[in-house]
């Protein structure tokens, strides 16, 4: 931010020339065609990254954790530190391993359908799950994006019905201009409930 | 042209400073009795502490006006920082009147207006009087064009009763809910509080007969270590028999006083509800709004051939993400078998619980059912392993038959129906329950399949709902051969799906 742009960009907010991206898009098939779909493959790399990390933030602060007690307590047997080191190896070897191999085991377990009445989510590995929401009972919906989601163009669709137990459907993994997609399907052509 | 504004009734005033001096008096009055005389001091200091809250219930009384636009209630409050709050009539779910023994001698009541958008009433009206409650019921019912419900005092002809509830009705009713024990815990608690408990306990127990002695010896008897403390198990047996009674009775008392002449009438499109002895309750929640309705019926509300019957409503915030304000409503705390069918009709309009065939389960469903069972027996039977030793064999026999007939029976009460409107599921064998949810009312249905599930080919269907409680009965049906679940979840989903949903 701090190199000075000679020919600065105006920023443009409020007027995009470009049309909305996949919102009135007539070369495109409809996307409520009835077929199950498997979500972007790109969806696994973007979880292994996530997964990835959080298995180095545990292990690093475990380490950390070693380290302390390799210099504080002097006295202890260097069978039992070894001991230590040892689980240490094996529990980040096991937690790297599962974050490299669940998102591909998930992602094969985890599709999506969408038609004319609404949407129908499949996931869960041991405990599966088919969650189907009506299309008119679609309250509002949310496409969401992170900030690594976003440099690998998926996004996240989320479906907020008046339910309780699902008053909030998420759908992740998704590229981010298919998630558009079915958010302009899903919503309610026209205000009906004028009540 | 500007409709005129309206206040409240100046004894508002009154009320409120009833309520401020009650928070102020209740806890001096507890310090000045728990602590003696060492309360005093900081009492008289608090005392002009009261003044200002005073001058603020005059000031709200001046401030409060409200009016009624073509559509909507216009309500302005606020001296320093004003609001102006719109709420439109169709929106209005539920005017919710409350009427306590002062409120009633000066012929004024206390209003909630609740839209169900929020978990706080969108406006709280204390008080009005009568006259300008009934013309604000006038006023909302019939904007929102439906037949404007009478007054509360008389039902029209056209209102229809649905319920009403003698004493004897509400005696009984008191007696099977039993919430005695709320009344006994808060006894307890205050003993507790003024440290009466202990010297009470001995008096009336004495000291080799409380609670704990009498276990521990129990247990050396059993070890086969002196006799079995008879006496005392009888005056421990009587004591908890004797506090069971009392609890029911204090529950029918409270009952009586909480539900007296309690009424339900259907008025058009409303559901009108009032009961109450000493404080009077009278609210209507609209047909439409009903999510579920669900008819429980426990052990002793069979004995005595009853039923209760509740329903769920859902909040109306149209964009609030969660969408879970959680509303139940008794329509009926206890009803006879025979009444039900009346009540039901009229709630749910060709729903007759006679005519629903159940449907059943997948073959496997008893030895799923039975698994649960056998585990909880050998759970139950194995902390009695050292104590009885080669004996538990024939408690684990007794419990493993008790097993048997426990899945049994759960399972021959299991049932799911689909009827024309709705769909219905029914569970439990001794405390039974049946929910009726439209299909209208759907929000989301779910086929779940665990690995138990999976090695069976079965699977679960639940329905998702609006306002549904963490504790209430919802429509999740198991053991369902993974077919039927498939074909049921696509007809409930369709079903929704074509009719819209209101709120």
């Amino acid at each position: 931010m701090s190199t000075p742009n000679p020919a600065p960009e105006p920023p443009v907010l409020a007027a995009d020339p470009e049309p909305a991206p996949a919102a009135v898009e007539p070369s495109l098939p409809s996307i409520a065609d009835g077929v199950e779909r498997h979500l972007d493959p790109r969806a696994v790399t973007l979880d292994r990254i996530v997964s990835g990390i959080v298995t180095a933030a545990i292990s690093l602060s475990q380490l950390v954790a070693l380290v302390v007690i390799y210099f504080v307590a002097d006295d202890l047997p260097g069978r039992s530190m070894a001991l230590l080191v040892l689980f240490w190896v094996a529990f980040t070897l096991t937690l790297a391993w599962s974050s490299y191999r669940w998102p591909e085991v998930e992602h094969r377990h985890k599709s999506y359908k969408v038609d004319e009445r609404g949407i129908e989510i499949r996931k869960g590995v041991y405990w599966r799950k088919v969650i189907n929401v009506p299309r008119s009972r679609v309250q509002h919906t949310d496409v969401s994006q992170g900030p690594i989601e976003r440099s690998f163009g998926l996004g996240t669709l989320v479906i907020y019905t008046a339910g309780t137990s699902h008053a909030r459907v998420d759908l992740s993994g998704l590229e981010h201009a298919t998630a558009l997609r079915i958010r302009d399907h899903l919503l309610p052509e026209e205000a009906s409930d004028a009540a | 042209m500007q409709p005129e504004e309206q206040r409240l009734h100046p004894l508002s005033i009154l009320f409120r400073l009833a309520a401020q001096v009650r928070t102020f008096a209740v806890p001096g009055v507890a310090a000045l009795v728990t602590a003696g005389a060492v309360g005093w001091e900081w009492q008289v200091w608090a005392m002009p502490l009261a003044i200002p809250f005073a001058l603020i219930s005059v000031v709200q009384y001046f401030s409060f006006r409200y009016r009624y636009d073509a559509n909507e209630m216009v309500i302005r409050t606020g001296f320093l920082f004003r609001n102006e709050r719109h709420v439109p009539y169709a929106r209005i779910q539920n005017l919710h009147a409350v009427q306590n023994v002062f409120h009633r001698l000066l012929n004024v009541v206390e209003v909630r207006v609740e839209t169900g958008g929020a978990d706080e009433p969108e406006a709280t009206m204390s008080v009005l009087p009568v006259s300008a409650f009934e013309e604000m019921r006038r006023r909302v019912f019939k904007e929102k064009g439906e037949p404007a419900p009478d007054t509360a005092a008389e039902p029209a002809a056209a209102d229809e009763t649905l319920l009403h509830l003698p004493p004897g009705e509400l005696l009984l009713c008191g007696f099977i809910q039993n919430r005695g024990f709320v009344v006994i815990a808060a006894a307890f608690g205050l003993l507790w509080e003024l440290g009466m408990l202990e010297s009470l306990m001995e008096s009336f127990f004495g000291e080799d007969v409380s609670g704990r002695g009498l276990l521990r010896s129990i247990a050396m008897a059993l070890f086969g270590q002196g006799g079995l403390p008879l006496e005392a198990i009888a005056l421990t047996a009587a004591a908890v028999v004797s506090l069971l009674l009392v609890s029911r009775l204090i529950s029918m008392v409270w009952t009586f006083f909480r539900l007296y002449d309690f009424r339900l009438i259907r008025a058009g499109k409303d559901l009108r509800i009032e009961y109450g002895l000493l404080t009077r309750v009278a609210t209507a929640i609209s047909l439409r709004r009903i999510q579920t309705l669900t008819i429980r019926q426990g052990l002793l509300y069979r004995l005595f051939k009853r039923a209760a019957v509740r329903v769920e409503m859902a909040g109306d915030g149209g964009e609030d993400e969660e969408g879970n304000s959680k509303q139940r409503e008794w329509l009926a705390p206890v009803i006879p078998e025979s009444e039900l069918p009346r009540l039901l009709h009229a709630v749910v309009p060709g729903l007759d619980l006679a005519a629903i065939s159940w449907r059943g389960f997948h073959p496997r469903a008893f030895r799923r059912e039975l698994k649960g069972w056998v585990l909880t027996a050998l759970l139950i039977s194995l902390p009695f392993t050292l104590l009885l030793k080669g004996w538990v064999l024939v408690l684990l026999a007794a419990l493993l038959g008790w097993a048997w007939m426990g899945a049994r029976l759960t399972l021959a009460h299991l049932g799911w129906a689909v009827s024309e409107d709705e769909v219905l599921y029914r569970s439990g064998w001794l405390g039974r329950q049946i929910s009726v949810v439209r299909f209208n009312k759907i929000q989301a249905v779910t086929i779940r399949e665990s690995p138990f599930d999976r090695r069976a080919a079965m699977a679960s269907v639940a329905v998702d709902t609006a306002g549904a409680g963490e504790s209430s009965h919802r429509v999740d049906i198991p053991y369902l051969a993974r077919e039927t679940a498939r074909e049921l979840s696509d007809l409930l989903t369709v079903q929704a799906d074509r009719t819209a949903f209101r709120w």
